[in-house]
């Protein structure tokens, strides 16, 4: 069995050691024979999403988001259509914010998004800095959150989520993240996959139902170590 | 309040902590003096007779300023510095408070002082220096400092807020672009590097500022040193590297690694903005050991131990190298903390180039608050490691490993390496916090 990750813009979506979430996926199918193609698509670079298994994209500056914006938007047929047929994909921070509507800076300055998740965000005052964590259907989520947009889910759009400790969408700190098919989006850094290996693997576990139809099991792996990290993770002050 | 007062009571400060041992006590005489007079760093500043260079950046700053402060002592400039490493305004306050007299007569030619990026605002409108010398812009600290293009506004906004000269890291895109807030082009100057063995590390993921900070196209390099350090050019040819004035030539140091020469010269322009010559600069430079925590070599029953300090994931790739460097060394406690002056987010540690240590054999401990963290990032690089989040067991643990003889390497950020320090200072007599 083979999956293709495909890595969005990691040239200028990197900042809080996202990266990190790459190898945790490649790995966690690695370590279960499963090989693994990577590729990189970055601004103007050619690529198919409905070909892709699973999507990543990380967090990033103002500046990043400025730069991808516009190639983000060419793509938007193409990647809604790959989340349409169930392509698993997970988007942190400023790319969960782009999956969205759009991003509003504080200036007023509209960033549109390419409409996959019914989210809209806003810049605000307030800097919601700190240790998060967040009950799911994949479980407790534990991770770290650095953003001023708020999010706001439109009626009708599921969170990833509710918030047991920290701020997740905004302010407000009821909801973190969302979830549309396959896709996920989320302001966990940490980076989230390593900590939350259920998460990792409802990733996979998507990718290889949707490229090979059979219901996939997936074989258990020693997950101890990133158990006792999110434990640790949880106790820590926000 | 007049100055002689303020100066009273946080000199008093200073000596009550030094008698009761409460370490340097570095940031609380300049905390209380701020808190009596918001004005008074830039009241003490203005009695330093040859003004005050100011030196910044994420990575290298106490290295840089303790080099600059030997080639300033040499030349018989008598420095006054923060070598402790406190870089707000508090930690220049102290350092002032301790040089100057009751009677305001300051002690010292020039002020020579390492100031934090986020704090350069206040602290460059206050000391009014006569140079700003800015080492580099790393990832360094998110969820303290906010974006790195934030960071290098901060600075930005300082330069342009003084008349102050201002040198520049050639190599480093977003530190040479800062050159556009300069009031006189004129008083702009580059140090870089031309020529170095030195080879990028494959798993070096740190590059953040490879994009044109004018056109924001993506750069093109022809040499790639580390992280986004090298030599580089926009396509559209709106942006290059600028000729450096300051070169490596002729540059001979006790420190290990790239970031190190860069360090230097960062001292070789603090003293070209001195007015001190090349020639006793170098033999100066020749004569630097390590500063505070930095690159630090203890004995303990015969082990050497060297104590490296890792803070943000570029740092960490130079130390990961030099450790590899060192092809005997295999026994490494990596200690992370989340405490606030480390970084509550330890994110950082997936953006560190860890696969270097791929299948190289070590014996990994990991320890701190995030020991488990660490291990985890470890794992995903293939690496087995014991952890021990107890600082003092974990220690205990791999002094208790390493060999009569046997070089070994401890590698933590900011908050373990004071408590890691003073464990081992007890058994290895390391010089004083103050000094």
């Amino acid at each position: 069995m083979k999956l293709t990750i495909a890595h969005l813009y990691p040239q200028e979506m990197n900042i809080y050691g996202d990266r990190g979430n790459v190898i945790t996926l490649m790995k966690r199918a690695e370590w279960r024979g499963v090989r693994v193609e990577l590729k990189q698509v970055g601004v103007g670079s050619k690529f198919d999403f409905t070909k892709a298994d699973i999507v990543f994209g990380g967090g990033g500056q103002d500046r990043g988001q400025l730069m991808i914006g516009e190639d983000l938007l060419k793509r938007e047929k193409n990647i809604r259509q790959a989340a349409d047929d169930g392509v698993a994909m997970l988007m942190i921070c400023g790319s969960y914010q782009l999956f969205g509507r759009g991003f509003t800076t504080i200036e007023g300055f509209e960033i549109k998004g390419i409409n996959v998740l019914a989210a809209r965000t806003v810049g605000s005052e307030h800097r919601m800095i700190g240790n998060v964590i967040v009950d799911s259907p994949w479980g407790r989520l534990v991770g770290f959150e650095n953003h001023s947009g708020e999010t706001i889910l439109e009626a009708g759009q599921k969170p990833l989520g509710t918030v047991v400790k920290g701020y997740g969408n905004n302010y407000s700190g009821v909801h973190e993240g969302a979830v549309y098919k396959n896709v996920f989006g989320t302001y966990l850094h940490g980076p989230v996959l390593p900590k939350n290996p259920r998460l990792a693997d409802a990733l996979i576990q998507a990718a290889l139902e949707r490229r090979y139809g059979s219901k996939a099991e997936l074989k258990p792996l020693d997950d101890g170590l990133e158990h006792k990290a999110a434990e640790v993770a949880s106790k820590r002050p926000q | 309040m007049p100055v002689f007062l303020t100066l009273l009571i946080a000199k008093s400060i200073l000596r009550l902590n030094r008698l009761l041992g409460l370490g340097g006590g570095s940031a609380l005489p300049g905390l209380v003096a701020e808190t009596l007079d918001s004005n008074i760093l830039a009241k003490l500043a203005s009695r330093i007779p040859k003004g005050s260079i100011i030196v910044t950046g994420t990575n290298g700053k106490t290295t840089a300023t303790k080099m600059a402060a030997e080639v300033l002592r040499q030349a018989g400039l008598e420095p006054i510095t923060n070598s402790g490493g406190s870089n707000l305004s508090r930690g220049i306050i102290s350092t002032l408070v301790e040089r100057t007299g009751l009677w305001g007569v300051v002690r010292g030619k020039i002020g020579l002082f390492e100031v934090d990026e986020a704090a350069m605002p206040g602290v460059a409108s206050a000391v009014k220096p006569t140079a700003i010398v800015v080492l580099n812009l790393f990832r360094d600290q998110l969820d303290r400092y906010g974006e790195l293009d934030r960071t290098a506004s901060l600075i930005g906004g300082a330069i342009a807020s003084t008349s102050a000269s201002v040198y520049l890291n050639a190599d480093d895109p977003l530190v040479a672009s800062l050159a556009k807030y300069a009031r006189k082009p004129e008083k702009v100057g580059y140090f870089g590097v031309n020529h170095s063995s030195a080879k990028k590390l494959k798993s070096d993921h740190t590059a953040d500022s490879i994009h044109c900070p004018v056109c924001d196209k993506q750069l093109k390099y022809s040499k790639e040193f580390f992280a986004h350090i090298g030599h580089y050019t926009c396509p559209t040819k709106d942006f290059r590297r600028p000729k450096p004035r300051i070169t490596e030539s002729g540059i001979k140091l006790r420190l290990p690694g790239l970031y190190n020469l860069y360090n230097a010269l960062g001292a070789l322009a603090v003293a070209d903005t001195a007015g001190v010559k090349r020639q006793p600069a170098l033999r100066a430079l020749e004569q630097v050991s390590a500063a505070f925590g930095r690159v630090e070599k203890v004995t303990i029953d015969g082990k050497y131990i060297y104590l490296l300090l890792i803070k943000n994931p570029t740092g960490f790739n130079q130390i990961i190298q030099t450790f590899l460097a060192d092809a005997k060394a295999k026994k490494v406690l990596i200690a992370i903390n989340d405490k606030f002056a480390d970084g509550r987010d330890v994110s950082w540690l997936w953006d560190g180039g860890i696969e270097e240590l791929t299948g190289k054999k070590l014996d990994v401990i990991t320890s701190g608050t995030r020991a488990y963290d660490m291990a985890l990032r470890l794992k995903y690089a293939e690496v087995k490691a014991d952890s021990e989040s107890d600082l003092d067991k974990a220690v205990k643990k791999f002094l208790g490993k390493v060999k009569e003889g046997e070089t070994a390497y401890i590698l933590p950020t900011y908050t373990a390496m004071l408590a890691i320090r003073k464990m081992i200072s007890r058994r290895a007599g390391l010089e004083g916090f103050w000094k």
